[in-house]
């Protein structure tokens, strides 16, 4: 099971982070977020946070499955995991990229 | 022992009961795949001829062959039916058959389970047949959004049959998606280790998970519908807190995926045949690997793109064109893989070759339209037109049922013995091809010219005439073309005469044996070096027929046994025993269609008989199942013994119920998504009033869940160190007790019919419910079992099965409560 989570956590990760942020965006746009007395550069900030950490929690993963403790014995399984860490990396650079890009609520 | 003997002795104790009662008790995964594969095909021709009826329609401006409700039906159920009963069962019955002889094992994981899907699926889809014949069919589109669907657009039974038929239908998806997964992660041949799995075994792993978190929302999304239509919860309805919003999310979150989960077997099936049909090596085994998982992750992240016109700010809309356009990669990659297989071999153009050439001028077509409508701005000009008909016929008959005929025609000598005389199929192979784009590709422009989807009739002098009537001459070829694939089929099953065994000279495990094969699969269970054991080992299928592999001495007992191994590395590990033939699965799948039967025609107090018959049959089910001794080591030949798959801590049913809980946690995971979405979006909102807890709530709540989780670790423990596991299991009965009574608080708290807050908190609350109910039982379940000496320090097995089970219903408390009860208790 260990190869297995090895291959499939980084982009479980990705995915909960997209679904995280983009929640988020739901938040600041709604009447709450306005309600608790926040504005729209205070969401433009947390918007742009939230990317962050979930870029650092990927390239955490990145290093630790290369390091000898976590990665696998598996030479192939180490080397799908890290390519798929790699993936996961570059999709959360990507698909998260517009938190610096649009506008946050229009 | 001759190979002759041990054949029909293995024949004897795998095989069906002899005679009709045989197809109606067998659980053998050759008989339940061929099932499977038959009804896909019967309701493949069903859809076939409503697609027919659609383009007789519209081949002409101004038509009055149907009238718009009659086109309403027609419409909904061609996709429906293609969607849920063909192309999901269809790539279900192929693996189901397939995928044990593929790994080197006897049957999959749970062969009553595969029965009872089989079961679900064609109770299921028979009622939305029968909807069909009644003229009283769903009417409001494959996707049925709200209000359209609820009563406010449909007062009559329609939209029930869809959600309660598909509902039914769906059970068995989930079911064959447990067992493919702990069928590819536990049954293999000795030594197959996941690097060596053939690449098919991989892409359907991933598509099994896919459809385990796929279809959750959707399931979710029809109970709370028709919660709505039965109940008056006003789930969807915006003047009572409600927002059809939520439907399209939920239903997209499983209908994007699903358009992959549909997609990805069917390139598992390429990437299986075309190596083969190009004498050579797939190019990029791990590439290809990786990419089936970034695909099967990255789909999920698209479903608004299906979406993008509802006014979601442009971030939002940003984030998913993003992913949409990011998930083209790994499609590509494997498609360069392909070209790549094809330049490095030498390639032979026999027939299923012919399929996947088609497949990939087709499909590409559809994957760069994709990338089109990924775009907003074109997005938003393109959508409902006949572009994005076009678009998604491409994706799904390029990408899926031309693959998918290329794999029954490269594996009909392996279902029937025989080798392909008559050259129908050639000429058909023209027929759908041209006859499909004939009837697609002009669609594009049609839906360029602003030909909106789903109109039942062309107008005169809109321009669409020329195009409508070239589309539906191209429809007509292209059903000629599947009729004469059927006839071809049914003609070499029939009459063709004897083939050599693997005649693609094949290097995978499922050509290791005689065609059509024995309903054991496999005579003995062989250890593999590579990804083409046969190209190593030419002599294989000899010395596995010759019982040299484990388990070749058929044992006197009787009993079906196999092996299953360690996950990654393949190495052998228990010996298992799997139950013979039962009515069971069928009387199972009846008494859970009482459950459907009852919503559907309000007999609802068919509803409640129904879930206790279906608890006394799950208890029967369990009670064959154990055994009431310790075991020792078990010879399984070739010099190794193992211990009883009894005696793992981590048996079979225990993957099992991992990966059911993995389907149920994501449904619990889209009904909070669905709370916060209409507590933070939706109009209407706050409520009148918050449900605020009573202090004695909070400690059933708090103290329930302590005892249930301390309570089945202190049995589980006791069990370990040989003791007694009574006073842990009584203090998680307690536990669980407590539980429940917290969670009926919040449904005597609320009424269900008055604001979708309310409604959320009811459902909340049951889902509570459900699960706790479900944990006290396997909990009572295993105190009995406990007395009938079922348990002891090596047979732990079902006790670890039942503190999974109880785990999950007191997280699901604490979240589920604790949310239900939160804005109350905000100051």
């Amino acid at each position: 099971m260990n190869d297995i989570l090895r291959i499939s956590v980084p982009l479980t990760v990705w995915i909960a982070a997209f679904s995280a942020v983009y929640g988020l965006q739901g938040i600041v746009c709604s009447d709450h977020w306005g309600a608790a007395g926040l504005g729209l550069s205070a969401a433009r900030a947390a918007l742009v946070a939230a990317w962050l950490v979930a870029i650092a929690i990927q390239l955490g993963l990145l290093l630790v499955l290369q390091t000898p403790r976590y990665a696998s014995p598996s030479r192939w399984v180490r080397w799908v995991s890290v390519a798929l860490g790699i993936v996961a990396l570059i999709s959360t650079v990507w698909t998260l990229l517009p938190v610096v890009m649009t506008s946050v609520c229009i | 022992m001759n190979a002759l003997r041990r054949h029909r002795e293995l024949e004897r104790i795998w095989g069906p009961r002899p005679g009709w009662r045989g197809m109606l008790t067998t659980v053998n995964n050759n008989d339940i795949g061929l099932m499977f594969l038959i009804v896909a095909a019967t309701f493949f021709s069903i859809a076939g001829v409503l697609a027919m009826l659609i383009r007789a329609q519209l081949a002409t401006p101004e038509s009055v062959f149907v009238g718009p409700e009659v086109f309403n039906q027609l419409f909904t159920m061609h996709g429906t039916i293609m969607m849920f009963l063909f192309a999901i069962p269809l790539f279900e019955g192929l693996t189901i058959y397939l995928l044990p002889k593929m790994l080197g094992t006897r049957d999959l994981a749970f062969p009553r389970l595969s029965a009872f899907g089989f079961w679900c699926y064609l109770f299921g889809g028979s009622l939305l047949i029968f909807s069909m014949v009644a003229g009283i069919a769903p009417n409001s589109g494959w996707f049925m959004y709200p209000p359209l669907s609820s009563t406010l657009g449909t007062p009559g039974i329609n939209s029930d049959f869809w959600l309660l038929g598909i509902t039914f239908v769906e059970i068995s998806a989930i079911s064959a998606a447990v067992e493919i997964v702990v069928t590819i992660l536990l049954y293999r041949a000795a030594g197959m280790s996941l690097d060596k799995m053939p690449i098919f075994a991989w892409y359907m792993l991933i598509v099994a998970v896919m459809i385990l978190t796929a279809f959750p929302p959707m399931i979710l999304g029809s109970i709370l519908l028709e919660l709505e239509r039965a109940f008056g919860m006003p789930f969807f309805q915006v003047e009572h807190g409600g927002d059809s919003l939520l439907w399209l999310h939920l239903f997209w979150l499983f209908g994007h995926p699903e358009v992959y989960i549909i997609f990805l077997p069917a390139a598992g099936v390429v990437s299986t045949v075309l190596p083969v049909m190009a004498r050579t090596t797939l190019l990029g085994y791990g590439w290809l690997v990786a990419a089936v998982a970034a695909l099967g992750v990255l789909s999920f992240g698209l479903w608004v793109h299906h979406m993008f016109t509802t006014g979601i700010p442009h971030m939002g809309l940003a984030f998913f064109s993003a992913a949409s356009t990011l998930v083209a990669v790994p499609t590509g990659l494997q498609i360069f893989a392909w070209i790549g297989t094809i330049w490095k071999g030498r390639p032979e153009m026999h027939l299923p070759m012919r399929w996947i050439l088609g497949f990939f001028a087709t499909f590409v077509i559809g994957g760069l339209t994709g990338v089109m409508i990924a775009m907003v701005p074109f997005n938003f000009q393109s959508h409902d037109t006949y572009f994005i008909v076009a678009h998604f016929h491409y994706v799904l008959v390029g990408g899926f049922v031309f693959p998918m005929i290329a794999g029954i025609y490269y594996w009909l000598p392996h279902f029937t013995g025989r080798k392909r005389f008559f050259r129908i199929g050639e000429t058909a192979f023209w027929l759908v091809f041209i006859g499909f784009h004939g009837t697609f590709l002009l669609l594009h422009w049609a839906g360029l010219l602003g030909m909106r989807r789903r109109i039942d009739h062309v107008d005169a002098g809109s321009g669409w005439e020329g195009i409508n009537l070239i589309s539906s001459v191209g429809g007509f070829v292209m059903a000629m073309g599947f009729a004469l694939i059927i006839i071809d089929i049914g003609v070499n099953v029939a009459v063709a005469s004897r083939g050599p065994r693997n005649p693609w000279k094949a290097g995978t495990l499922e050509w290791a044996m005689p065609a059509p094969s024995g309903a054991y699969n496999m005579a003995s269970i062989p250890t593999v070096r590579s990804r083409d054991p046969l190209h190593d080992d030419p002599d294989l299928p000899l010395r596995i027929a010759r019982g040299e592999g484990y388990l070749g001495t058929p044992p006197a007992s009787g009993l079906r046994e196999t092996m299953m191994v360690e996950m990654s590395s393949g190495r052998p590990s228990h010996k298992i025993i799997f139950p013979g033939n039962s009515a069971m699965p069928i009387t199972m799948a009846v008494v859970t269609g009482g459950l459907f039967m009852g919503m559907l025609l309000k007999w609802y107090w068919l509803v409640p008989l129904s879930a206790l018959g279906v608890i006394g049959m799950a208890v029967w089910w369990a009670w064959g199942l154990g055994s009431r001794r310790d075991e020792g080591l078990q010879d399984v030949g070739n010099g190794l013994a193992l211990p009883p798959g009894t005696q793992s801590v981590n048996p079979p049913g225990w993957w099992g119920s991992l990966f059911t809980l993995l389907a149920d946690g994501v449904m619990f995971g889209s009904l909070l998504f669905g709370y916060a979405f209409l507590f933070t979006l939706a109009p209407n909102w706050p409520p009148p009033e918050w449900l605020r807890p009573e202090q004695r709530d909070l400690m059933l709540w708090l103290g329930g869940a302590v005892l249930a989780f301390g309570g089945i670790r202190l049995a589980d423990g006791a069990l370990r160190r040989e003791g007694t596991p009574w006073p842990g299991l009584l203090i998680g009965l307690a536990g669980l007790a407590g539980l429940g009574a917290a969670a009926l608080s919040v449904l005597r708290g609320t009424t269900h019919d008055g604001h979708a807050y309310e409604a959320t908190l009811w459902v909340l609350g049951g889902y509570v419910l459900f699960h706790v109910a479900v944990a006290l039982i396997m909990m009572a379940f295993l105190c009995v079992r406990e007395s009938f000496g079922y348990l002891s320090a090596l047979r732990i097995g079902e006790a670890r099965v039942v503190r999974l089970w109880s785990d999950y219903a007191v997280a699901v408390a604490l979240l589920g409560l604790g949310a239900a009860w939160l804005p109350g208790l905000a100051p």
